[in-house]
């Protein structure tokens, strides 16, 4: 009563800033332009992420099966994310969808949907984010209990079908605080674990045993996302191929075809609609069969279709440009090269604008927080190395 | 690791070491030079165990000359734990300093039922018969008769052990119950008479408090040990409950009944032996006549329960003559049940002194403070005078000789209580003469004044000033110790409010206020939904919990908790509650969620540990208060007034924050562990209350989660759980470790 009367104008929502004081960690810059908070703490976050990801050069996985469940109980539907949890859920996923089309153009994804104590299956593995983003669109509505055996046995029932050298991966976004299963979970745990299912768990409440018993028995990852921000890192971790599994270390040859694109104006039926298109599409190489979009897998005779360019963009996953160093700050290296002062990529002036000071150990070049941020997450090149192999050429 | 405190060198099994270990046994160092007792408060989850037997054994090999550790433990789980720990410490210890100087001997010692391995009497389900089968094999005139008559069964064990064990020492080593069965069954050597002839050679002694406290034990147990030992008492917030129940006795109609029946019984013997072997009774009446204290050299087996702590003189002291013959002392304890029987049949609750029961009953039934004193042993020299092996049997007139004993012993410090009925069902007759003990002291006075230093310690001593008060001793070291926390794993927080703003509390006029009850619901439902996994919920009294369960169940509450996690209740049947406690970890591993009702002071408030996620939160509905309105809380509340002026609110709330303490700290044993408790009553917000928490819960409950509502908490809750639900760095739960070196350093900065 008394903190009603101290605080009248306070809302529910407005307690949790007052909480955080977050106006506290602002700073006012020399021009008198504000900061949020501390600029580089925030950058080695980032950075530290990066780091963790990266690791040695390892084998990966390129081809995924990714089956994704979501959990849609009456859980999903409390709104201390606004508007909905489920809402919050479906605009991640979203993203995590074009996400990891694009940058493994080979894999394919399933969605299962949880709610009234049974799984159902939204859209069958396959290759299409905007088919998938579609059909979860249509299904927004949340009710009933949350059943993880019965969502965890539908994905077990997909991955019979899985060619052996594929990955078989499951991601959980759990809303709910329990699981109502039919049977016994933890039997489930082991059948998945013995069919080599990677299951990981992103959790959106607070740290649930059973999930982190599935993750840690099938060799996924657990983490719970702290807000809409968080959520969405934690999704984008499922992003990069994973190691390769130990135990499918022999390489294997896998037959793929390359089509040609259709020529404009041609008429053919579509493998995949089944209907009239004109012009556009790809030829399936061996049968001939028109579809509509790549990569995918030839409806008639179930060869992989991809382009080159699907596959490039897959390689640096195999070949990743190395994490750079960072540099503290310090008097002995300014005025060594010429253009230590600034950064490689863009040129801003390093030495105090605020921002970390990094080098690629390869070319010795430094480059700023947001050069870097690109380089690894989009480029894939390192500007410098890549001009110190043209110098070589010339 | 290995560092050096104040100039003893410490050794420690593990590579880092806690702060608040380190503070912990430089206390300890202080008090045990002192050869002085301490009291020590140090959370549960910092490893206490470990810090108590690294000291102390270090100290043990830098003063040889300090005879050995006598470790209390209340359980036997409790016990295996602390020996495995133990033997951790050993190995670490022989790689030290080579197995030569690190010799030990340790070994835990319980009762005939957890140690035989006799194939037939082991499968004994009480306590008792398994005792009295042992009895029945091991008895000296078993024995002997079995040497001429090849028919008589003994225990194959015992003689083994007769034959060769008892000159034999043990080799050094720790040994668990376990190791003492496999060593005893490997040797062909009875486990318990083994364990309980090595004690006297052990460095380190696990045992039950019993055997400390409990002088009908303690006797034959404890009475070898020398002075210079060190005694533990872990666990120990409630001592002085302990003691008080050590010395209190409970006669009811039944037991009078079965004790009219044994003396029958006795009776009957008495005249058999008259016609076929006087001689005996005879010599037992020459035995009695030169004293009690003689009795000492019967045989190892046979003096299997002795005095209770008496006062010196009186065990010199030779046995009253009007007792000393058999049918004497079996016509006086008739006398006697009978006198108890007509003062059991009243209708109004009776209190008095002992010295004026006494007064009464030698006045009425002529029976003599004198005698009365020496019953107990007299029933015993009886016994083992006319052989009798079912002494499981005889317990009912035991009850009785204890209880005379008691009565003509002490003049003050107990109160007699004669209730017709129960309080809550004053319908149903059942009379109860009960003989209880006021003063704690009493039961653990020989202990402290025996041994050099005795510690007491426990995750939950506060108000730590009053166990001195309480126990009336003068320890050298009091100290409570705070975790020092690597994250804020621990949550504790005071509702005061229901949602709806109104007051809460478990109050008794405003406990069945359907409003209070709907707000407590409306908790425990909000935090069903909030909280993931396992929920526990303490009540006040089992009268409370059936009543607001009830109400919750007309106002469909329960069914709504349902929804979110399966409920599980205790209940005063140990069966049932253990299997309730089996399928409450089952929900908790499976995923489904299970919310577990408990009650204070109940059997899972005081041993049972709620950790990782079995227990994410504990909800204290309402202050456990003690039932005040019991003869036997009152006559003490009186005592403690008069003898150690402690004011009767302090030690009622003294009482209650302490078992509320006990019920929050169950659900975390570990730093790594995480958890959340709920005070939900009002009263908690006063400072008398809530200043009388333990200090490591104090620290942590921030000054904005005092007063909340259930709103309020429900956010606090959601936000909390995401935050511990993030990984755990690393590097930052390091500096709450202290490696060798950084033990090094300290000792080189003077001033630490």
């Amino acid at each position: 009563m008394e903190e009603e009367d101290k605080a009248p104008d306070m809302e529910a929502w407005e307690r949790a800033y007052a909480d955080d004081r977050s106006w506290e960690s602002l700073i006012e810059d020399e021009s008198g332009l504000l900061k949020a908070g501390d600029d580089v703490q925030q950058q080695r976050q980032h950075r530290r992420r990066l780091i963790q990801a990266s690791g040695p050069r390892i084998q990966r996985g390129i081809i995924r099966y990714l089956c994704l469940i979501l959990d849609f109980s009456r859980a999903a539907g409390e709104i201390d994310f606004r508007p909905s949890r489920m809402a919050v859920v479906a605009k991640a996923v979203e993203d995590f969808v074009r996400e990891y089309f694009d940058q493994n153009p080979l894999s394919q994804l399933g969605i299962i949907v949880m709610k009234n104590g049974i799984a159902s299956v939204v859209t069958e593995l396959s290759g299409s984010p905007e088919a998938h983003i579609r059909a979860l669109k249509s299904n927004l509505e949340s009710f009933g209990e949350a059943s993880l055996q019965n969502g965890l046995e539908l994905a077990h029932t997909y991955v019979q079908h899985i060619p052996s050298y594929g990955h078989r991966e499951v991601v959980i976004v759990f809303s709910a605080l329990s699981t109502c299963d039919p049977g016994n979970i933890l039997e489930t745990v082991k059948k998945c674990k013995a069919a080599r299912m990677k299951c990981s768990v992103v959790g959106l409440t607070a740290e649930i045993y059973i999930c982190k018993h599935i993750s840690q028995e099938t060799g996924g990852s657990y983490a719970v996302a702290m807000n809409e921000g968080h959520l969405k890192e934690i999704l984008l971790e499922h992003v990069p191929p994973p190691a390769a599994m130990p135990d499918a270390s022999s390489a294997s040859l896998v037959r793929m075809g390359f089509p040609q694109r259709g020529s404009e104006g041609a008429v053919a039926i579509c493998a995949c609609h089944k209907e009239l298109k004109i012009g556009g599409g790809y030829i399936c190489p061996r049968c001939r069969a028109r579809v509509c979009e790549l990569p995918t897998e030839c409806s008639l005779c179930g060869l992989a279709l991809v382009s080159s360019a699907h596959l490039a963009r897959s390689y640096h996953h195999l070949f990743p440009i190395p994490t750079f160093d960072e540099l503290l700050v310090d008097a002995s290296l300014r005025g060594k090269s010429s253009f230590a002062g600034s950064c490689f990529g863009c040129r801003i002036q390093l030495s105090g604008s605020g921002s970390l000071r990094l080098r690629c150990p390869r070319c010795k070049r430094d480059f700023c927080f947001d050069c870097d941020v690109y380089i690894h997450e989009s480029l894939h090149n390192c500007p410098g190395c890549e001009t110190l192999q043209e110098e070589a050429v010339t | 690791m290995k560092f050096v405190i104040e100039g003893l060198t410490v050794y420690f099994p593990y590579e880092f070491i806690y702060r608040e270990q380190y503070a912990y046994m430089v206390e300890l160092k202080h008090a045990l030079d002192a050869r002085g007792h301490c009291l020590l408060e140090m959370p549960t989850g910092t490893g206490k165990t470990i810090t108590l037997l690294s000291l102390i054994t270090s100290y043990q090999l830098a003063n040889p000359s300090l005879a050995k550790l006598i470790y209390c433990t209340r359980t036997v789980h409790e016990m295996e734990k602390v020996l495995d720990e133990l033997r951790r410490l050993h190995l670490y210890q022989e790689k030290e300093i080579g197995s030569s100087r690190a010799k030990i001997l340790a070994l835990g010692l319980s009762s005939r039922k957890n140690l035989c391995i006799h194939p037939v009497v082991s499968g004994e389900t009480s306590r008792e018969s398994v005792d009295a089968g042992c009895r029945k094999l091991t008895a000296s005139w078993v024995r002997a008769a079995a040497e001429t008559n090849l028919d008589i069964e003994t225990c194959s064990f015992y003689q083994g052990y007769e034959k060769q064990g008892s000159e034999q020492p043990l080799p050094p080593g720790v040994y668990t119950l376990h190791d003492l069965r496999v060593y005893g069954r490997q040797r062909g050597w009875c486990p318990y008479f083994l364990a309980r002839q090595m004690i006297q050679f052990a460095n380190v002694v696990v045992y039950n408090y019993q055997y400390l406290l409990d002088p009908k034990v303690s006797g034959i147990i404890s009475k070898e040990m020398q002075k210079e030992c060190i005694v533990v008492f872990d666990e120990a917030h409630n001592i002085d409950n302990v003691c008080i129940e050590a010395l209190s006795v409970n006669l009811r109609q039944n037991n009078l009944d079965g004790a009219s029946r044994n003396i029958h019984k006795l009776n009957q013997i008495i005249s058999r032996f008259k016609e076929t072997d006087a001689n005996r009774l005879r010599q037992e009446y020459n035995r009695l006549v030169e004293g009690l204290a003689q009795q000492g050299n019967l045989h190892g087996s046979d003096n299997w329960l002795a005095n209770p702590v008496l006062p010196e003189d009186i065990l010199r002291e030779a046995v009253p003559g009007n007792i000393r013959r058999a049918e004497h002392f079996v016509a006086f304890l008739q006398r006697a049940v009978q006198y108890l029987r007509e003062r059991l049949d009243t209708d109004t609750v009776v209190k008095e002194g002992p010295v004026s029961f006494t007064t009464t009953m030698s006045t009425a039934a002529g029976l003599d403070q004198k005698a009365l004193k020496f019953c107990y042993d007299r029933l015993h020299s009886l016994l083992l005078t006319l052989e009798v092996t079912e002494i499981d049997e005889f317990l009912h007139v035991q009850t009785v000789c204890n209880f005379l004993t008691l009565v003509g012993t002490y003049t003050r410090g107990f109160s007699i209580i004669i209730e017709p009925y129960d309080e809550r069902m004053p319908h149903i007759p059942d009379p109860v003469l009960q003989l209880s003990c006021l003063d704690a002291s009493l039961a653990i006075k020989p202990v402290f004044d025996r041994f050099q230093s005795v510690v007491i310690t426990s995750g939950t001593l506060s108000p730590i000033d009053l166990y001195p008060r309480l126990l009336n001793f003068n320890p050298v070291i009091i100290h409570s110790f705070t975790m020092t926390l690597t994250r804020d794993c621990l949550c504790p927080m005071i509702l005061a409010r229901g949602s709806d703003q109104l007051p809460v509390s478990s109050k008794f006029d405003m406990r069945s206020d359907p409003g209070v009850v709907r707000n407590y619901g409306r908790l425990l439902l909000e935090m069903v939904a909030t909280v993931p996994d396992g929920v526990v919920c303490f009540f006040v009294s089992y009268s409370y919990m059936d009543g607001i369960i009830n109400s919750w169940n007309e106002m469909g509450i329960l069914q709504e908790v349902m929804q979110h996690k399966l409920v599980f209740i205790e209940t005063q049947d140990y069966v049932e509650t253990t299997l309730a406690l089996e399928n409450f970890r089952q929900a908790c591993d499976c995923g489904r969620g299970a919310v577990f009702f408990s009650v204070a002071r109940g059997k899972v408030a005081e041993g049972i540990d709620f950790d990782r996620h079995y227990g994410r939160l504990v909800i204290m509905f309402g202050v456990p208060f003690q039932y005040t309105l019991s003869k036997i809380l009152n006559a003490r509340l009186e005592y403690l007034r008069d003898t150690f002026q402690i004011k009767e609110g302090d030690f009622l709330t003294f009482d209650a924050v302490r078992q509320a303490a006990q019920c929050v700290g169950r659900v975390i044993r570990s730093k790594a562990d995480y958890g959340m408790m709920i005070f939900a009553d009002k009263r908690y917000n006063l400072p008398n209350k809530r200043n009388k928490l333990p200090q490591w819960i104090q620290s942590q409950l921030r000054e904005e989660h005092l007063n909340l509502s259930t709103d309020m908490a429900v956010h606090i809750a959601r936000e909390f759980l995401r935050r511990m639900a993030q990984p755990s760095d690393p590097q930052v739960s390091k500096s709450t470790l202290l490696s060798q070196e950084d033990l090094e350093k300290m000792a080189a900065m003077p001033n630490f």
